[in-house]
C-alpha cells in the first residue's frame, strides 16, 4: 500500500500550501482600500450605520485575529457565508464546480486527443508538411489570448455562420467552442511537448536496435517509443490541467458559464472575501489532488518509478 | 497494485464526468437552438451585468437597482412610474393631498389579487409602508412618513412628519410595491425573500445563484394577462457577449448597455434600441475645503473652463442634454434660466482670467472616479479642457469601494459622480449638501444655508418650491461648488421581435407592456 501511503503524505503536504495562500490573500484584500460595509448599505449611510455593519460583519478585529477565526471556521468545514447575497460559500461552489470541472476536462481531453497525435506525427515525420503545419498551429494557439480568440470564433461561428450559441454550457453544441477556446493553449503545449519527447526517445540506442532487428515503424512506435515518451506528456497533462481551471476564469467570462471562475472573478470585483478565501482554498485542494493523480499516473507508467522511497 | 491503482483512476475519472454532466444543466438556462425555437412565442431572455438578489424590498437586507428587475414585475406600487418620469394610477385608483400637505389619502383598487389569491387591502399597504420605513432604506424613500390610518379596506391614509412634495415618487419607489401582510406572518422575512409574491404582473419561479432569475405571468393580473408569458433575466457578466448573444438570438433584450454599442447596433438587422434621459445628474464636486479648490478664482476657472456639450458628445453621442444646474430636467419642482436661474457659459478666456486671479500655482489637481466607468470617459474630456488652460489635472481611477469611500469621507479634491434620484424631484439636490451627514470640515461654507433652502423647497408646493430651488442653485453656481455636466442616460437594445420595449428613466423594464410584433 505504498502508493496510499504516498497520497496520504502528498494531501498532507497541501495544509501549509492553503495556510500560506490564504493568509497572503487575506492580507491583500485587508490591505484594499475602500469599505465594503460602505458599498453594501450604500450612500446614504451613516457612520454609524458603517460602524454597526462592519462589527457584524467581524471587520472590527485585527486582521490576524480575523484570520485566525476564519481559520478556526474552515477547520469546522464552516466556510461561512457570502458578504453580498448572504448564501453559503460551499452550496455556491458545489453549484458552480460540475461546470468548470467538465470544461476543463473536456479541454483537456480535446487538447490531448488532438495534440498528443499530432506532436508525435510530427516527430515521426520531422521536417515535413505535417510537422511544419503542426508547429505553426502550435506557436499560433500559444500567442493568441483567449479572450480574443474567444470573441473572433463568436463572430464566425455565432454571428456570421449561425452554427452555434454565443453562450451557455448546457448542450454539446454550446460546448464546443468554450472547450476549443480553453483548450488552445494546452493543444499548443501538447503539440511541442509531444513532438519533442518522441524525437528524444526515437533517437535512443534501444530504438535504434528494435529498427536493426526487423520490427516495423509502427511497431517500434506502438510498442517501444510511446510509453517512453509518454512520462513528460502525463507530467505536462497534470501541470496543464491546473492551468485549464486557473484560465476557466476568462473562457467562462465570455460564453457566460455559470462556474467558478465566473464566482471568483465577481466575488473578487465586489470583495466578496469569504467567498474569495473559500474558492482558494477549494482550488488549491483540486489543484494538489490532481498532480497526486498525474505522479500515480506516472508511477503505473514508469517502472522505474518507486513511490515508497 | 498497479492494476489496482489504474483502475481507480478510471472510476474517480468517469465519475468525475458523470457528476459533471449531471450538474450543468440545472444552473444553465435555455440558451441553445431548441431554446430559441421555444422561447420565439412565449419567452423573453433579458441580459444584465447586474444580478437581483434581494426580492423583498421591505427587508432589512435593503435592494438596489439590480432588484428592480424583479421588483418592478412581481409587485405594484399604488402609482406607477412612467418611463419618462410622470406618475400614472396603478394599485390606487387616485389620491388626495390635505392643504397642509401632511396627509396623503389613497383610495384603492378593489378586486386585486396577490399572487397567493388573497385579496390586496389597506391592511397590505399599512403593513408594506410600516416595514418599508423602519428598514434601512425607509429614510431616503418614504421621506417623513410618519404613519398610517386604516379608513377602510380600501381607503388609506398615510401621514407624513413635515410636508414632502416628491413623497408620491417614495411610493411608486421600489420600496412602494405592495407586500402581503398575511404571506409576511406565515412565512417571515426569510421566506419572503425566497419566495416572493406581490400583485403584479409576473409571478416569481425560481433563482438560480450567478445564472438567471425565471418569472412566468400571472394571468389573473387586474390589467389583464401579459402577452409575455415567460421572463429569463439572465446574468452575464460580459458586454461584449451581452451583444453577440442578442444579435445572434440568444438574448431577446441587453439591460443598460453602452452607447458607443448601441450606435454600432444601427443597421443590424433584428436588433434595435433606444434610450431615454436617466434621473441621474453627471457632475464634478469642487470642494473647498481640500486641494486648489479652496480658492474661488480656481473654481471658477474650472467653471468657465468646461465645455459641456464636448462632454456629451464624447460620452453620449450627444444624445444626452448637458445641465445648467444640479437638477435633471425630468424632476419635479425643475428650474430653468426663465425661472432666474444663472447659468455660466464655457469660456476659456476667462476661465485663464480666474486662474490668473486664484492662488493656483500649477499643483496637482485630481479627479477621483471610478475606473472603467462613463464617469471615467468624462474625466478624461474634462481633464482634456482644464489641461488647455493650464490646469494640472489628473485623474484618479479607482474601484467601486474605494469610490464610495471618498464619497462617504469626502477625501478628494474633485470628484465626478452620477447622482441618481430615485424620487425624480430636485430634492435630489438634499443628498449632496445636507449638513448631518458630514462634518462642517467637510461641508461646503455655504451649505448650511443651501440646506435651508432645500428644506424649504421639499416641504413646499407647486410653483411655491420655484423660487427656493432657483436661489439654492444660485448659491451652488455664484460659489462654484460644482459644475453639472450632462443628464445620465439609460439605454436597451432588443430584439425587433419585440414591441413596447423602452428605456426607463430609472432604469425599471416593466415587462407588462412588452409584446411580440406581429
Amino acid at each position: 500500500m505504498s502508493w496510499l501511503k504516498y497520497a496520504g503524505k502528498r494531501l498532507l503536504m497541501l495544509i501549509p500550501v492553503i495556510i500560506c495562500v490564504t493568509f497572503l490573500l487575506y492580507l491583500i484584500l485587508a490591505a484594499a482600500p475602500g469599505s465594503l460595509a460602505r458599498q453594501l448599505l450604500g450612500d446614504d449611510a451613516t457612520p454609524e450605520q458603517i460602524a454597526a455593519k462592519e462589527a457584524e460583519m467581524g471587520l472590527d478585529d485585527p486582521v490576524l485575529v480575523r484570520y485566525v477565526k476564519y481559520m478556526a471556521d474552515v477547520c469546522r468545514l464552516d466556510f461561512g457565508e457570502s458578504w453580498v447575497n448572504g448564501e453559503s460559500v460551499l452550496t455556491r461552489f458545489a453549484t458552480r464546480l460540475p461546470n468548470t470541472l467538465l470544461l476543463s476536462v473536456l479541454a483537456m481531453l480535446f487538447a490531448c486527443a488532438v495534440g498528443i497525435p499530432l506532436g508525435i506525427g510530427s516527430a515521426i515525420k520531422q521536417y515535413s508538411l505535417l510537422d511544419y503545419g503542426s508547429s505553426f498551429v502550435a506557436m499560433l494557439l500559444f500567442s493568441i489570448p483567449a479572450f480574443w480568440l474567444g470573441t473572433m470564433c463568436q463572430i464566425l461561428f455565432c454571428l456570421t455562420l449561425h452554427w452555434l450559441p454565443v453562450s451557455g454550457f448546457d448542450n454539446w453544441k454550446s460546448m464546443i467552442l468554450p472547450t476549443v477556446i480553453l483548450g488552445a493553449n494546452t493543444l499548443a503545449t501538447m503539440i511541442r511537448m509531444s513532438r519533442t519527447s518522441m524525437l528524444d526517445v526515437i533517437r535512443q540506442d534501444y530504438i535504434r536496435t528494435a529498427k536493426a532487428k526487423g520490427a516495423s515503424m509502427r511497431t517500434v512506435i506502438s510498442h517501444h517509443a510511446m510509453r517512453n515518451s509518454m512520462i513528460p506528456i502525463v507530467t505536462q497533462v497534470g501541470v496543464s490541467f491546473a492551468g485549464t481551471i486557473g484560465g476557466a476564469v476568462v473562457t467562462e467570462n465570455i460564453f457566460n458559464i455559470s462556474g467558478i471562475g465566473t464566482m471568483l472573478l465577481s466575488a473578487v470585483k465586489s470583495r466578496d472575501v469569504p467567498v474569495v478565501l473559500g474558492t482558494v482554498i477549494f482550488v488549491t485542494i483540486i489543484v494538489g489532488v490532481i498532480n497526486l493523480v498525474v505522479d500515480l499516473i506516472c508511477a503505473l507508467i514508469d517502472p522505474r518509478i518507486d513511490l515508497a522511497s | 497494485m498497479k492494476k489496482l491503482v489504474a483502475l481507480l483512476l478510471a472510476v474517480v475519472m468517469v465519475l468525475t464526468l458523470v457528476a459533471c454532466g449531471g450538474g450543468s444543466g440545472d444552473s444553465q438556462t435555455t440558451n441553445n437552438d431548441e431554446g430559441q425555437t421555444t422561447a420565439a412565442k412565449d419567452t423573453v431572455i433579458l441580459a444584465t451585468s447586474g444580478e437581483p438578489y434581494r426580492f423583498f424590498a421591505q427587508s432589512s437586507q435593503s435592494c438596489g437597482g439590480d432588484d428592480n428587475l424583479v421588483l418592478s414585475n412581481v409587485y405594484d406600487c399604488l402609482l406607477l412610474l412612467e418611463a419618462d418620469g410622470s406618475l400614472s394610477p396603478a394599485l390606487a385608483e387616485s389620491y388626495d393631498v390635505s392643504e397642509d400637505g401632511l396627509c396623503y389619502t389613497f383610495h384603492l383598487r378593489q378586486g386585486v389579487k396577490f399572487h397567493n389569491g388573497e385579496e390586496m387591502t389597506a391592511e397590505d399597504v399599512k403593513f408594506t409602508f410600516d416595514l418599508g420605513a423602519a428598514g434601512p432604506i425607509g429614510a431616503a424613500l418614504f421621506v417623513n412618513y410618519e404613519s398610517s390610518e386604516i379608513v377602510d379596506d380600501y381607503t388609506i391614509n398615510m401621514y407624513l412628519s413635515s410636508p414632502y412634495a416628491a413623497f408620491p415618487y417614495g411610493v411608486a419607489s421600489r420600496l412602494g410595491g405592495i407586500a402581503c401582510k398575511s404571506y409576511y406572518d406565515e412565512v417571515g422575512e426569510e421566506g419572503y425573500m425566497k419566495a416572493p409574491i406581490g400583485t403584479g404582473p409576473y409571478k416569481f419561479v425560481e433563482y438560480v445563484s450567478g445564472s438567471h432569475t425565471k418569472l412566468t405571468a400571472n394571468e389573473d393580473y387586474w390589467r389583464g394577462a401579459p402577452e409575455i408569458k415567460n421572463v429569463i433575466i439572465q446574468t452575464v457578466a460580459d458586454t461584449n457577449t451581452q451583444i453577440l448573444g442578442l444579435q445572434n438570438g440568444d438574448y431577446d433584450v441587453v439591460r443598460n448597455p453602452s452607447l458607443d454599442v448601441c450606435t454600432r447596433l444601427d443597421g443590424v438587422d433584428g436588433v434595435a434600441w433606444n434610450s431615454a434621459l436617466s434621473t441621474g445628474r453627471i457632475g464634478l464636486l469642487l470642494p473647498d475645503w481640500a486641494g486648489p479648490g479652496k480658492d474661488l478664482n480656481f473654481r471658477k476657472a474650472v467653471q468657465a473652463a468646461i465645455n459641456k456639450d464636448d462632454v456629451n458628445e464624447a460620452v453620449f453621442a450627444g444624445y444626452s442634454e448637458t445641465l445648467d444646474i444640479d437638477m435633471c430636467s425630468n424632476y419635479g419642482g425643475y428650474v430653468t434660466e426663465a425661472d432666474g436661474v444663472e447659468v455660466v457659459a464655457y469660456d476659456p478666456e476667462a476661465a485663464k482670467a480666474y486662474l490668473a486671479d486664484s492662488n493656483y500655482n500649477g499643483e496637482e489637481f485630481a479627479i477621483t472616479v471610478t475606473s472603467g466607468t462613463i464617469l471615467e470617459s468624462c474625466a478624461k474630456v474634462v481633464q482634456a479642457q482644464l489641461m488647455e488652460v493650464g490646469i494640472n489635472c489628473t485623474i484618479k481611477a479607482v474601484d467601486n469601494p474605494t469610490y464610495q469611500d471618498a464619497w462617504g469621507t469626502r477625501e478628494y479634491q474633485a470628484y465626478i459622480n452620477d447622482n441618481l434620484c430615485s424620487l425624480v424631484d430636485a430634492d435630489g439636490m438634499y443628498t449632496v449638501h445636507r449638513t448631518d451627514r458630514w462634518d462642517a470640515e467637510h461641508c461646503w461654507a455655504r451649505d448650511a444655508e443651501i440646506e435651508e433652502l432645500l428644506l424649504a423647497g421639499r416641504a413646499a408646493q407647486g410653483d411655491a418650491r420655484t423660487p427656493l430651488y432657483v436661489e439654492a442653485s444660485n448659491i451652488i453656481t455664484e460659489e462654484a461648488y460644482g459644475v453639472p455636466l450632462v443628464n445620465g442616460l439609460t439605454t436597451v437594445a432588443y430584439s425587433t421581435a419585440l414591441t413596447g420595449v423602452e428605456a426607463h428613466c430609472l432604469g425599471n423594464y416593466n415587462f407588462y407592456f412588452w409584446g411580440w410584433a406581429e
